[in-house]
């Protein structure tokens, strides 16, 4: 964990589907400038974690906090408003809307945006990101790494303090892989702070400063990715590493 | 010149306002009768084409609007046009009150729910009958008593057809707008992009109803009775049909499907008494007032638009259209031309 200032804190966070517990009692705490890369096996509760810590999910047990303010039920647009941007572990974009369309949303939400200045901004991340050529084809005509790509610049645009990031490489070609490698840890130079969700352990290694692994709906280990790595429950819970 | 279409648009529209004096009174009650389902086509497609929000209760708002205006000319003698007002404000407000109810509603169970609303607005109608008359009918104030002609209503629904356009233009052009077409492709991702989905929802159901109840107050103004039938489910499918086949996700292409339809609904009347024999394999049939299929006749186009042409059979013409001066003005180009008409339009 960094040292920088506390931003979201889940605390005993839990959540069950029916007779299944997706979370049990959870503790996650993200501070400024982390880049902490969440794995574990298929379902192990990671993208139910970052549901409750983006509010898509309410939690039936626990709390959570942004910069130290208790944000439990609230609609997962007042969480974007305080600076928690987040993608989805299946892509999720306005597909009839242009690519330009699809980041001048976020960015015309937030206060006192002007049309020109997003436009402006819009711009910016798509020459970031390389789909300025692509700005006026609906986003649905995309491939899948660029589509994966254009949800991070649609997170980009609301100027976000902390990206959460699920399956960010799932199903990307390795050139797009690499090279959304290499924007967010352009991104996390910059000073943003990232929570990266993914099964490819290559990827995940490569930018984690700190890494958190769940099984089961729990916790088991968080730290320095070189010892998690040799711990013998992340081994034991990761079978074949 | 990228403006051209619009100032094609307002060329057309003067010729039809200096012409209209020449239509016979049947035909220009058809015109007007046409701009009132072209407000409520283009109402409820900005609800279910640029929302995504597939309602059926948009006619039950047109009659609660009309009755709204006229009883509370009756109980309390304001004018028509604030009775109007009145009407709108009531549709608004219900409006919002059923986006809020339907909040975590789409797809067939918005559809039901307000099928079911609307269906208790109109069963009310009927059977109170010491307040609305019932199924005898409600008689209304004319907005032009002493007009000789119907010329005042063609203008005033020719208005109110171009403020109500003008207006949700303008919303469905502005940021608002851009929220509520996020909303009709992904809420979740809206939501995580900063948009009050519930919010917009609320806001779009109030507005579409709002528009809703504007025409249904006109109408009672100008047809002098008004029954319980007005908000029924027959005349909501017309609507859907003239949005569907017109093109239900821009306000023109829903205006034009409203013209298409009504007016072709009246040409065919024309075949009234007509008699076709068909020898089918053998098999004759004698098919007696033709006019009698002119219903089926729009089922049968409506399955066609619906197979071949979801955007409608008017929205190819119009992109067409809007993209005349850009035509005109640029310069040959291998540049690919997909995505910002379509989305501006």
């Amino acid at each position: 964990m960094s040292e920088g200032a506390e931003l979201v804190r889940g605390s005993g966070l839990t959540k069950r589907f029916g007779g299944i517990v997706a979370n049990d009692a959870v503790d996650f705490v993200v501070t400024e400038g982390d880049l902490v890369g969440l794995i574990g096996p298929n379902g192990s509760g990671k993208t139910t974690l970052i549901n409750m810590l983006t509010g898509h999910l309410e939690p039936d047990g626990g709390e959570v906090a942004v910069r130290g303010r208790r944000v439990n039920g609230r609609a997962p647009h007042i969480y974007a408003a305080m600076g928690v941007a987040r993608t989805f572990q299946l892509t999720q974009l306005f597909g009839r809307m242009t690519v330009l369309e699809n980041l001048l949303v976020p960015g015309l939400t937030r206060p006192h945006s002007t049309r020109d200045a997003v436009e402006r901004s819009a711009r910016g991340y798509l020459a970031f990101l390389n789909l300025s050529h692509v700005e006026h084809l609906d986003a649905k005509n995309l491939s899948g790494g660029q589509q994966k790509l254009l949800e991070l610049g649609r997170c980009l645009m609301l100027e976000p303090a902390i990206l959460f990031l699920d399956e960010p490489f799932a199903g990307v070609h390795p050139r797009l892989r690499d090279e959304l490698i290499t924007r967010i840890q352009e991104l996390h130079e910059q000073g943003r702070t990232f929570v990266v969700v993914d099964h490819d352990m290559e990827s995940i290694l490569r930018i984690s400063q700190r890494l958190v692994v769940m099984a089961r709906g729990s916790k088991i280990a968080d730290g320095p990715p070189a010892v998690v790595r040799a711990d013998q429950t992340v081994l034991a819970a990761y079978a074949g590493l | 010149m990228r403006a051209l279409h619009i100032y094609v648009l307002l060329a057309a529209a003067a010729l039809v306002l200096v012409s209209a004096g020449q239509l016979n009174p049947y035909w220009m009650h058809v015109a007007i009768i046409a701009m009132y389902y072209g407000i409520l086509a283009s109402s409820w497609s900005l609800l279910a084409g640029s929302v995504g929000l597939f309602s059926l209760s948009h006619m039950a708002f047109a009659a609660i609007g009309a009755y709204t205006s006229q009883l509370l000319i009756n109980w309390f003698g304001i004018p028509i046009p604030l009775g109007m007002v009145a009407g709108v404000v009531m549709c608004c407000v219900l409006g919002g009150l059923i986006g809020w109810v339907c909040l975590r509603m789409s797809g067939p169970y918005l559809a039901i729910f307000t099928l079911g609303f609307s269906e208790i607005v109109r069963i009310t109608i009927a059977t109170e009958d010491g307040v609305t008359a019932g199924m005898a009918g409600l008689h209304t104030d004319q907005l032009f008593p002493d007009a000789a002609t119907r010329l005042p209503y063609f203008y005033t629904a020719f208005a109110l057809l171009a403020v109500s356009l003008l207006l949700m233009g303008l919303l469905v052009r502005s940021r608002w707008g851009l929220f509520l077409r996020a909303i009709r492709e992904d809420e979740q991702a809206a939501a995580a992009s900063g948009v009050a989905v519930a919010r917009f929802r609320i806001l779009a159901f109030a507005i579409a109803s709002g528009f809703a109840g504007l025409a249904g107050g006109f109408y009672a103004h100008y047809i002098t009775i008004i029954t319980p039938s007005m908000g029924d489910l027959n005349e909501m499918a017309k609507l859907v049909v003239m949005s569907v086949i017109g093109g239900m996700e821009r306000l023109p292409t829903a205006v034009g499907g409203a013209f298409f339809v009504e007016f072709l609904l009246e040409k065919l009347r024309d075949l009234s008494g007509v008699h076709w024999h068909i020898s089918i394999l053998g098999i004759e049939l004698e098919l007696q007032n033709i006019d009698q299929w002119r219903l089926p006749v729009f089922g049968v186009l409506l399955l066609l638009t619906m197979r071949f042409a979801r955007n409608g059979l008017l929205t190819p013409i119009w992109l067409q259209f809007v993209r005349l001066g850009e035509k005109r003005s640029r310069a040959p180009s291998a540049a690919p031309d997909i995505g910002p008409e379509d989305s501006r339009a």
